[in-house]
């Protein structure tokens, strides 16, 4: 939290009096970001699902037992979008799940992962957003069943369920499995869909990846090895690039988006990095779906 | 007039027996046979996907002969997903029996898609076919979403 807060002040102090050199060393790689929102799957929420969509100006449905979110427009357009933000409002978007505004954001908007992006990572994400085309497709309101649209409640929801910081490598994985790790922690946000939720919404953290019911109430699969022992890491390579399992099947529609956006997109080493962190799991029962 | 009552009693038992000869099909059979079905568009299909993603070599020729096949095939299971198969164990979502409605719609895209495909295969436009290859793995991804247990 101080060490956050301190960021933020530093932050703050180089855009007050930082000038030009100090800024064009801050400034993040626009480039690397587009990368990063790949590895994070930005587009599929932040984007409606029709023909002709204007990418990241929002409009996705994401239909919860909660009620119906809409991932809003995240482009630079000032009023539409999020053209007013500063780099700092971002970075705590995302660290902490505050809103400019200071109001909380739903944890539909999976913070609770990108919690874990690293510093440097945020702002080139940061710097990738400030490049896009200005839509000014206005974002909807979100449509939730009482009381669940009262975001006061969040602070209690945060406080049981929200962790924030940045993901710290962990000594006993191999450096390869800790960028896996990072990427599915953080980046990929895989567990806000295959790990299983309490009915408070919030995530099991000891069932992690254990699979069990999504956020939409359908059966997702286990990725723990309990479940990915059978397959060898070329087929998952495989699946994960083509959209096909060895035996010609097609995984349902939520998972072929995730494969064609983001696990499609990783550099090779990056998608190897991703299988042998899943292979390092503590093998986990199939959880109940 | 004679005729047309003569005639529509023999449809009437023509139907009749036709549905009779439905009901003799054990449930289990017939579950058997769509998942045979499903698992022949999965040989066809699965290869050309590698090829849509480049990490297959391309050959116009698989395409337009596995897009044929599917074209048969993808008429096939649909029968098997009876009323009668409703409790016997297997991947089918409740939603098959309850929203018929939707579930004809899914059948009758990916039908639509292959009936595509076929003519693109047909066409030597290979960044064509590749698109349309993605166009059928979403139809199928669909109706996975909605009708099938995730794996």
């Amino acid at each position: 939290m101080k060490h956050v807060r301190r960021t933020l002040q530093s932050i703050a102090l180089v855009l007050l009096f930082g000038g030009g050199i100090a800024s064009a060393l801050a400034q993040g790689d626009a480039k690397r970001g587009l990368y990063l929102a790949k590895a994070g799957g930005c587009l599929a929420c932040h984007t409606e699902e029709k023909k002709d969509s204007v990418s990241f100006a929002g409009g996705r449905a994401l239909k919860t037992p909660f009620g119906t979110f809409y991932g809003p427009n995240i482009t630079p357009h000032p009023e539409a979008g999020i053209g007013r933000w500063t780099e700092a409002d971002f970075v705590r978007a995302m660290r902490q799940g505050v809103r400019p505004d200071g109001a909380h954001y739903f944890p539909a908007f999976p913070y609770t992962s990108f919690t874990r992006i690293v510093d440097n990572d945020l702002r080139d994400l940061w710097a990738f957003l400030r490049s896009l085309p200005p839509s000014a497709r206005p974002s909807q309101k979100h449509d939730l069943h009482f009381p669940f649209g009262w975001r006061p409640l969040l602070v209690i929801w945060k406080w049981l369920f929200f962790t924030p910081g940045p993901y710290a490598s962990n000594p006993r994985l191999t450096p390869a499995a800790n960028r896996g790790a990072y990427l599915v922690q953080a980046l990929g946000h895989c567990g806000e869909c295959h790990t299983p939720r309490n009915f408070l919404g919030g995530s099991k953290q000891n069932h992690f990846l254990a699979g069990g019911k999504g956020p939409d109430g359908k059966g997702v699969p286990n990725l723990t090895p309990t479940k990915l022992k059978n397959q060898s890491d070329g087929e998952l390579k495989d699946f994960l690039v083509t959209g096909i399992t060895p035996d010609g099947d097609v995984p349902a529609a939520a998972m072929g988006e995730v494969i064609r956006n983001t696990t499609s997109q990783l550099t090779p080493d990056d998608l190897a990095a991703l299988i042998a962190y899943l292979r390092s799991l503590p093998p986990l029962a199939d959880e109940p779906r | 007039m004679k005729t047309i009552i003569a005639g529509s009693i023999l449809v009437a038992i023509g139907l009749s027996m036709a549905s009779i000869a439905q009901a003799q099909v054990k449930p289990e059979t017939l579950v058997k046979q769509r998942q045979a079905a499903m698992t022949l568009q999965g040989k066809y299909f699965g290869p050309l996907g590698g090829m849509a993603q480049g990490k297959v070599p391309y050959d116009a020729n698989v395409v337009a002969r596995n897009a044929g096949y599917l074209e048969a095939l993808s008429h096939m299971p649909w029968d098997g997903f009876a009323p009668s198969t409703k409790d016997v164990k297997s991947a089918a979502l409740p939603a098959i029996f309850t929203d018929t409605a939707k579930f004809k719609e899914a059948q009758d895209r990916l039908q639509a898609e292959i009936t595509k495909l076929v003519s693109v295969s047909r066409g030597g436009d290979e960044a064509a076919v590749k698109a349309q290859l993605g166009a059928v793995n979403k139809a199928c991804g669909g109706c996975h979403e909605t009708f099938r247990e995730k794996k």
